[in-house]
């Protein structure tokens, strides 16, 4: 079975962006953090699933696993027969796959906790601007260090999808996202409605009130950045393997950073299901932009890549300026009903 | 080695004018200028398509780029940041907003550089003005003129803001408002006047500044993107509360994106170049954790002793 192209597109599309801009929401929306660094967890993630896994099969099948690993002239040879391995093996590519993406969550997660050393320092534009610095590092680390992800060159990605066989293994690793961009969606839907998002927004409100009462703020924006760098350390992971190639310099701030701010700036901050429905939106209008790329130029004279910035920068600022809340502005946090809370006042 | 010495005071003098326009644009209107990043690169790209037109030396252009700058910048204070300042959004939100505004002017600037490769064939994706400059002979020794007009721009730029911000009525009139903007409002200083003034110099700053770095890097429409970064640095290391720190600050990061580098391969290896990009992020990062008021706060130390 294989979805059309169109659909697979719009599928892959809305599912990396929906855990990347979910994971965004948990930090900028609920905490107000001034994330401008995701960058960094989601390019940590892929880089987890372009060196670690296939290392391990490499490993595992007597072939070179240390720093020839990454070497151009290695690296596409021993994919293809840890591939082969794969192939032969469903049971072990799925277990391959759960443990690339566990791991890429504990390392994004771990990444979340360091970040938050400056977290606690600096405000606004200072912890902005450092947080973006911090991407823009790994990235040339990972674009010139060789051994680790291949440098300039690149490498390919194990992949865990291949025993479906074909061009179908496209449609089950985007459906697979989707999947986990559900279960994300599901997880900050529950989050949002947890006292732990309570304390969150009071801090984001008013955080000298918030400590008053006893809310330890430096454990909360560290348990925060956690939790966010382990969700867009995932979606980096399922990009790679999705791709199946790592190369450094694809994870631009721009595309992981900022556009994933527009979207959730255009759904609604802090609101899960805008920030579901901004998404959707880009996913659906870049796909369209792509399949009438001929069109467009021929009408307007110009390339539609321009276009496509030129529409997300005017979404931005129109939303800015007109509606700073987005399409769906956040809801008052959800209660529990009042009966609930006699029954509970009862029994203590 | 004379050479690598002279393009890189001519690449810090670059940085420190554009990072002085992104602390003033700050200071005034409370607003992390984004959009900076297309703005030197529009500059960029004045000075290029004036030279390769009218085929003259690009020093003619220059303040050409610093009038786009400005221009840039009353557009962007006039339909943007005008109305987020008066709803009192917080600094976040103007940071973001300014971010839209560089994405659009990027788009702009590729369908214009599109456009100038397929009407009049110019190398617009890639270009080189570094050829196009005059070279002096001074005995033995080659020396670029970017490398003595850049220092020499940079030391008019300290004097004119010296002498506006202290000696003018307007000048004093945006201290004031940076310093106390209700005490200032009250005083009858109109903010708007100061908002939109900050935002036609700092864009003059910008242009110029991507006016003389055309001399010195390579341009494509990108450059902007990569070389921000630069800039950001140099702003934050100089204490962004201060336009003369940024200023510095943006010297002192160029100099050691440029020379820094050279330095550390004699002691480490040639491996250390392509690490160039990762010099001014490290240095801020480390500022930011060490002192975050930067530079800043040094002179205020010296103060107090």
């Amino acid at each position: 079975m294989e979805l059309p192209p169109v659909l697979l597109q719009i599928i892959i599309n809305f599912a990396i962006g929906l855990i990347v801009t979910i994971s965004l929401n948990i930090e900028v929306g609920f905490l107000g953090l001034p994330q401008f660094g995701r960058l960094l967890a989601v390019i940590t993630g892929a880089i987890v699933a372009a060196a670690v896994p296939g290392r391990i099969l490499a490993l595992y099948l007597g072939l070179p696993w240390g720093a020839d690993y990454a070497y151009h002239m290695n690296n596409f040879g021993i994919v293809a027969k840890v591939n082969e391995l794969l192939a032969a093996n469903p049971v072990l590519s799925i277990g391959i796959l759960i443990l690339t993406l566990a791991l890429a969550a504990v390392v994004g997660g771990f990444v979340g906790y360091l970040c938050s050393y400056p977290a606690l320092r600096l405000k606004e534009a200072y912890l902005g601007i450092t947080l973006l610095a911090f991407g823009d590092l790994i990235m040339t680390i990972a674009w010139n260090y060789e051994p680790l992800v291949g440098g300039t060159t690149g490498v390919s990605v194990i992949d865990p999808f291949v025993f479906v066989g074909g061009k179908t293994r496209f449609t089950v690793a985007a459906l697979v996202a989707l999947g986990i961009a559900i279960l994300v969606y599901l997880y900050a839907e529950l989050l949002a409605r947890s006292p732990f998002s309570r304390v969150l927004k009071a801090i984001r409100d008013a955080e000298v009130a918030a400590n008053v009462y006893g809310k330890d703020i430096v454990k909360v924006r560290a348990q925060t950045l956690i939790i966010g760098g382990a969700i867009a350390a995932m979606a980096g992971a399922l990009w790679a393997l999705y791709t199946g190639s790592m190369k450094a310099t694809t994870y631009t701030r721009l595309t992981w950073t900022f556009w994933p701010w527009a979207f959730m700036m255009l759904g609604g901050t802090g609101n899960n299901l805008g920030v579901l429905i901004g998404v959707l939106l880009y996913a659906v209008a870049r796909t369209a932009i792509i399949i009438y790329k001929g069109a467009i130029s021929a009408v307007l004279g110009i390339a539609p890549e321009w276009l496509e910035y030129i529409l997300i920068g005017l979404i931005i600022v129109l939303v800015v300026l007109f509606r700073p809340k987005g399409i769906l502005p956040e809801k008052p946090v959800l209660t529990l009903p009042k009966e609930k809370i006699r029954k509970i006042s009862e029994e203590s | 080695m004379l050479d690598l010495v002279i393009k890189a005071v001519a690449y810090s003098s670059c940085i420190g004018i554009g990072a002085a326009a992104i602390a003033l644009i700050y200071n005034t209107t409370k607003t992390f200028n984004f959009a900076h990043s297309s703005m030197v690169t529009w500059g960029i790209y004045m000075v290029f398509t004036a030279t390769y037109l009218l085929g003259k030396s690009p020093y003619f252009f220059v303040a050409l780029s610093a009038l786009f700058g400005a221009f840039l910048g009353i557009i962007v204070y006039v339909s943007v940041n005008r109305r987020l300042i008066k709803a009192k959004a917080n600094e976040v939100t103007l940071m973001m907003s300014t971010l839209g505004v560089d994405l659009i002017l990027f788009g702009f600037l590729n369908i214009y550089s599109d456009y100038l490769l397929n009407k009049y064939k110019f190398p617009a994706k890639y270009f080189a003005l570094e050829t196009r400059d005059v070279f002096i002979k001074i005995g033995d020794a080659q020396i670029r003129l970017v490398g003595l007009v850049a220092p020499i721009v940079l030391a008019l730029i300290v004097i004119f803001l010296h002498t506006f911000l202290t000696k003018t009525k307007i000048g004093t009139a945006m201290r004031a408002s940076v310093e106390n903007p209700q005490l200032a409002g009250l005083s009858g200083i109109n903010p708007e006047v100061v908002y939109l003034l900050a935002w036609v110099i700092g864009g003059a700053l910008a242009g110029l500044s991507g006016g003389l770095l055309s001399m010195v890097i390579t341009g494509y429409t990108a450059v902007g993107m990569t070389i921000v970064v630069s800039f950001f640095a140099g702003a934050i290391v100089g204490g962004l509360y201060s336009v003369y720190g940024s200023l510095l600050g943006g010297f002192l990061i160029g100099l050691g994106e440029y020379l820094g580098v050279t330095l550390l391969s004699r002691f480490v290896g040639a491996w250390i170049f392509s690490y160039r990009p990762a010099i001014p992020l490290v240095i801020m990062a480390i500022t930011l954790l060490v002192e975050p008021r930067g530079l800043v706060a040094l002179s205020t130390r010296f103060q107090r002793r």
